[in-house]
């Protein structure tokens, strides 16, 4: 099945209502009220879980069967160390996203990605 | 000396590390668009109006594998829902503007900005709501052209063999923003009981609820952690809570105009 640029505008427009609702509400609705003391205790800790979340999906799941590939996709782990290194001693993200496309695209010549 | 420079050299110094480093990111963004069928222009169209990497990736990757169009939307809406939990945490700062102004600033928000006016209004007391606006506006610009370009390589090269390495560009963010997050052992271990529900969730799930159920479950452990940590009164010298301090100098850190 081939979706046409009209299919992909309406895409669009439906993509900026989904991404749009999530970041508006909550927004509109603190900026009058005050957010109880444990709830910003708890968001603390959302951001990292997410993150880790999304980074573990793509160098440990396959996404079209969601099965787990363990260390099937070496490039990936590895350039994913570069990475990291990186980020904690540059605190750049340029730096890190350069690194890491580098470092994959060298390992990938010789290893899964 | 850096008062007598006008306010908007000033903000746009402050966003100039985000907007570059979206550089790269966009166009590896704009390379799988255009994969995925996008034209330039639509590319375009869904940087501005969408502009977030994570959305846009996602939407790529779901394209080129035919997923129906509401089940995009539908994952598209989790995973944007962690602004939902940004947005209540740097609602405190932007009190008493007016709806307009709530309205465009909730549409240019994402993950990096959000990082960047977060630090600023938590350290720095005449950062106002429009300097925030302007710093994401600023990166607003930065990722729709970068985006568009990316598009128009797309267009010029074959990239269909690299594909999977630009994929690796949307990676190495998160884990990024993750090093960028981590301030204890505690994070750490958060972030590794994540890891480690995400996988299991997905795996069980078979689907990307299984994010939104790492992400819940994960933080609200970390909460309860912390939380009793503080209640038993064994905060100060906790291993757990102890702070991690980076290697970089201190210079390179405000340079940065990151955490």
């Amino acid at each position: 099945m081939q979706y046409s640029s009209m299919d992909h505008f309406i895409l669009i427009i439906c993509s900026m209502i989904a991404a749009f609702i999530p970041r508006f509400l909550p927004l509109k609705f603190f900026s009058t009220r005050k957010i109880p003391e444990w709830f910003n205790e708890w968001m603390k800790y959302v951001p990292v879980s997410l993150f880790t979340a999304l980074v573990v999906r793509d160098l440990f799941v396959n996404t079209k069967t969601y099965t787990f590939v363990g260390l099937e996709y070496m490039a990936k782990l590895l350039a994913a160390i570069i990475v990291i290194v990186v980020a904690y001693r540059s605190r750049s993200m340029g730096l890190s996203v350069l690194f890491g496309l580098v470092a994959v695209a060298i390992l990938a010549t010789f290893l899964t990605v | 000396m850096e008062k007598t420079e006008a306010r908007w050299v000033e903000v746009f110094k402050v966003s100039l590390p985000l907007c570059l480093s979206y550089v790269p990111i966009g166009l590896a963004c704009g390379i799988l668009l255009h994969a995925a069928g996008f034209n330039p222009l639509l590319t375009l169209l869904v940087s501005v109006l969408v502009f977030s990497g994570g959305a846009q990736f996602l939407i790529a990757s779901m394209l080129t594998t035919n997923t129906p169009m509401q089940t995009i939307v539908i994952m598209l809406f989790f995973l944007e829902l962690r602004y939902a939990l940004l947005g209540s945490s740097l609602s405190q700062y932007i009190k008493g503007t007016s709806k307009k102004f709530l309205y465009f600033f909730a549409v240019s928000l994402n993950d990096e900005n959000y990082a960047v006016n977060y630090l600023k209004f938590a350290t720095d007391k005449s950062w106002t709501p429009k300097d925030a606006l302007a710093v994401e506006h600023w990166s607003l610009l930065f990722w729709s052209v970068a985006n568009f370009i990316g598009s128009l390589v797309g267009n010029l090269l074959p990239m269909e063999n690299y594909l999977d390495i630009v994929d690796f560009a949307l990676t190495a963010m998160f884990i990024y923003m993750i090093v960028m997050q981590i301030r204890n052992k505690l994070t750490i271990l958060v972030s590794f009981i994540s890891g480690v529900i995400a996988i299991v969730a997905l795996v069980t799930l078979k689907s990307t609820m299984g994010l939104i159920v790492a992400t819940l479950l994960a933080s609200f452990i970390g909460f309860m952690i912390e939380h009793n940590i503080v209640k038993k009164g064994e905060a100060k010298g906790n291993f757990w809570l102890k702070k991690i301090k980076p290697k970089a100098s201190r210079k390179v850190i405000s340079k940065s105009g990151e955490k």
